[in-house]
């Protein structure tokens, strides 16, 4: 067990990982705005930790604070990403559908060429020598694993939260909603806020378990990665970008002994699991237990 | 700035400007058919490229299944850009058949289209890494012929130089754009397809085949990107599979600026992101690559519709 958690350390965190990132990308999606805006603050968030932790102006802090750093460094991003989150949301939600899409991604571009080029963040290279909260690679489930739980606890609470039904009925109709005196814009602003300060902190996780943190972190690819999470996990239950998040991280490395060809497959898989699974893998495994329950007669008169 | 360097930037921007123009028609013409954006045009782009330096090249370097392979078809370079382009078109039609029909007649959640078709995008530029490796691919440098490379004049003492390849590229792309208004504005088909893009159920209903006006769209959406791809790569060399990722996002840009599904727009656009582009100054050409965003993020805010596009209307 032990052996098994040293070579499946990373990968295994790296499931969790992007599964927390999937959920950044779920939040907004529950009042049905799509933003794909998570790889921008994620990567903001990296490089927020990544700054703290290696530049000369922050030396002291680190040294009488120890551990303690870690934590601030994530509260920081957060609290970065949440406010750069409502500069950019206040604006962009008067979009709809694949307009905030794209306005979404301009954001993510406009933000990796700025941190190609200014010094703090390391330019093309980026940053090294982020340094290590854990010596093994296993041992940072223990940050992003309360967090997962965290997300899944508040999420649970959030579904059946007066929030939580405000952003249901903005996704399901968004006038009907207004008429009903929910105020849309201040949900919907609320829900990007949510998700980018998770992205964000995800991303302040993510710099010392990487050990180093670039413009690469944040990408157009990473954008479609995340929206297929969501989606081929399944987008209306917390567990479905849960799902989605891990399966599909943990794809590539499934997939390794057909070498050369695994990205291929991984290209049909996306294709097929959008065709045949139209409600994601949470709605599939739904719609499996509704129908195992009535053929042994439980929950009768469901759905 | 002298007038010489202005006038460069603006030869610059307007050649680079309609290949923009023309890659992105092919996104627009797609959403003005069935209101989603083909993630995988991109890739197309790619293809296309890679189509026409098979045919009119066919050597590959060392790396992938085809390492080493030399085609003995030296297929004159016109031909084979035609070639590559009408491949890229069918590539297109399959993409339709394989990722977005599906899911039509399904009636799933158009979100979904979004992710299907960035899995054939996925598809393509990995199978093209398998193939052909991740190296970079130029065309010789005579493959338009035996040419001047250039075009040098002065403007008041100063120098201008004006590409050979840039302005067969911007000759090519005016053919392909009056070629392309000819269709749509005055053939049969081309009027079904305004038809259709107005309303799928009353085109139906007046005898046109919906489904295969969208084949020829995808055909016509495919053809365009590999057509720009193979241009972009005459000029700058294929940089390896994934050169398709930028142009693709770029378009993007082009079409929300000029507005979604307006045809006219997509030029404009494209016309405008390559001077844009073009006019930056040389100081902060590490910004270059966020010109493109930067204006599609302030359209998107300032006039959500576009320069050019019809302001949608909501219905209760």
């Amino acid at each position: 067990m032990n052996d098994f958690l040293q070579n499946n350390g990373f990968l295994i965190v790296t499931m969790v990982q992007q599964a927390l990132l999937a959920m950044s990308l779920y939040y907004p999606l529950m009042c049905g705005q799509l933003s794909l805006a998570s790889p921008g603050f994620y990567a903001l968030g990296g490089y927020v930790a990544a700054i703290i932790g290696t530049i000369e102006y922050f030396a002291p802090w680190r040294d009488s604070l120890g551990w303690v750093i870690f934590p601030l460094e994530w509260l920081a991003a957060g609290i970065i990403s949440g406010i750069l989150a409502l500069l950019v949301g206040i604006p962009a939600l008067r979009l709809r559908g694949i307009y905030l899409a794209l306005a979404t991604i301009a954001f993510v571009e406009i933000l990796r060429v700025i941190c190609l080029n200014l010094t703090i963040t390391g330019g093309a290279i980026g940053i090294f020598g982020v340094p290590q909260l854990f010596e093994s690679r296993w041992s940072y489930i223990w940050t992003f694993g309360p967090l997962l739980i965290l997300m899944l606890l508040f999420s649970y609470r959030l579904d059946c939260s007066r929030v939580g039904r405000a952003f249901k009925a903005i996704r399901e109709d968004e006038l009907a909603a207004d008429a009903m005196g929910i105020n849309p814009t201040r949900y919907k602003v609320l829900a990007f806020v949510i998700g980018a300060m998770l992205a964000g902190v995800v991303g302040a996780m993510s710099a010392p378990f990487l050990n180093t943190w670039n413009a690469r972190q944040g990408t157009f690819d990473a954008s479609i990665a995340y929206l297929a999470y969501v989606l081929i996990g399944g987008s209306r239950s917390m567990w479905g970008p849960l799902l989605g998040g891990a399966l599909l991280a943990a794809l590539p490395e499934i997939l390794r002994p057909l070498k050369d060809s695994r990205l291929i497959i991984n290209g049909l898989v996306l294709v097929f699991a959008s065709i045949y699974m139209p409600q994601g893998i949470a709605g599939a495994l739904g719609k499996l237990r509704d129908n195992v329950g009535r053929s042994f007669g439980f929950f009768r008169g469901g759905k | 700035m002298t007038t010489a360097q202005f006038l460069q930037n603006l030869l610059n921007g307007i050649s680079i400007g309609s290949v923009y123009a023309i890659f992105a028609l092919g996104y627009t013409l797609v959403f003005s058919i069935l209101g989603i954006i083909n993630f995988a045009h991109g890739a197309i782009f790619t293809l296309g490229a890679y189509f026409t330096y098979t045919l009119a090249v066919g050597q590959f370097g060392i790396n992938g299944l085809l390492s080493g392979l030399n085609l003995d078809l030296q297929v004159p370079f016109a031909l084979s850009l035609l070639i590559g382009a009408v491949l890229a078109g069918l590539v297109g039609v399959l993409l339709e058949r394989l990722a977005f029909k599906p899911l039509r007649t399904r009636g799933a959640d158009s979100l979904l289209a979004l992710v299907s078709s960035l899995g054939v995008a996925l598809v393509i530029v990995n199978a093209i890494q398998y193939l052909v490796g991740a190296e970079i691919y130029t065309f010789p440098s005579q493959v338009y012929g035996d040419i001047k490379p250039a075009i040098m004049f002065e403007i008041s003492g100063q120098p201008v130089v004006v590409r050979t390849v840039q302005v067969i590229i911007f000759a090519v792309c005016m053919v392909i754009l009056a070629l392309l208004g000819y269709v749509i504005s005055f053939t049969r088909i081309g009027k079904a397809l305004q038809a259709v893009a107005e309303n799928q159920t009353t085109a139906s209903l007046l005898g046109i085949s919906v489904d295969r006006i969208i084949l020829v769209t995808f055909f016509m959406s495919g053809f365009l990107g590999g057509l720009a791809g193979t241009l972009v790569g005459t000029s700058f060399g294929i940089a390896g599979p994934y050169f398709g990722v930028t142009y693709g996002l770029k378009g993007l840009a082009v079409i929300v600026l000029g507005g979604l599904g307006s045809i006219p727009g997509a030029v404009l656009g494209g016309i405008v992101i390559g001077l844009a582009e073009a006019f930056v100054p040389p100081d902060y050409s590490a910004y270059k690559e966020a010109v493109a965003f930067a204006f599609l993020f302030i359209v998107l805010l300032v006039r959500p519709q576009g320069l050019l596009g019809r302001s949608l209307i909501q219905k209760v």
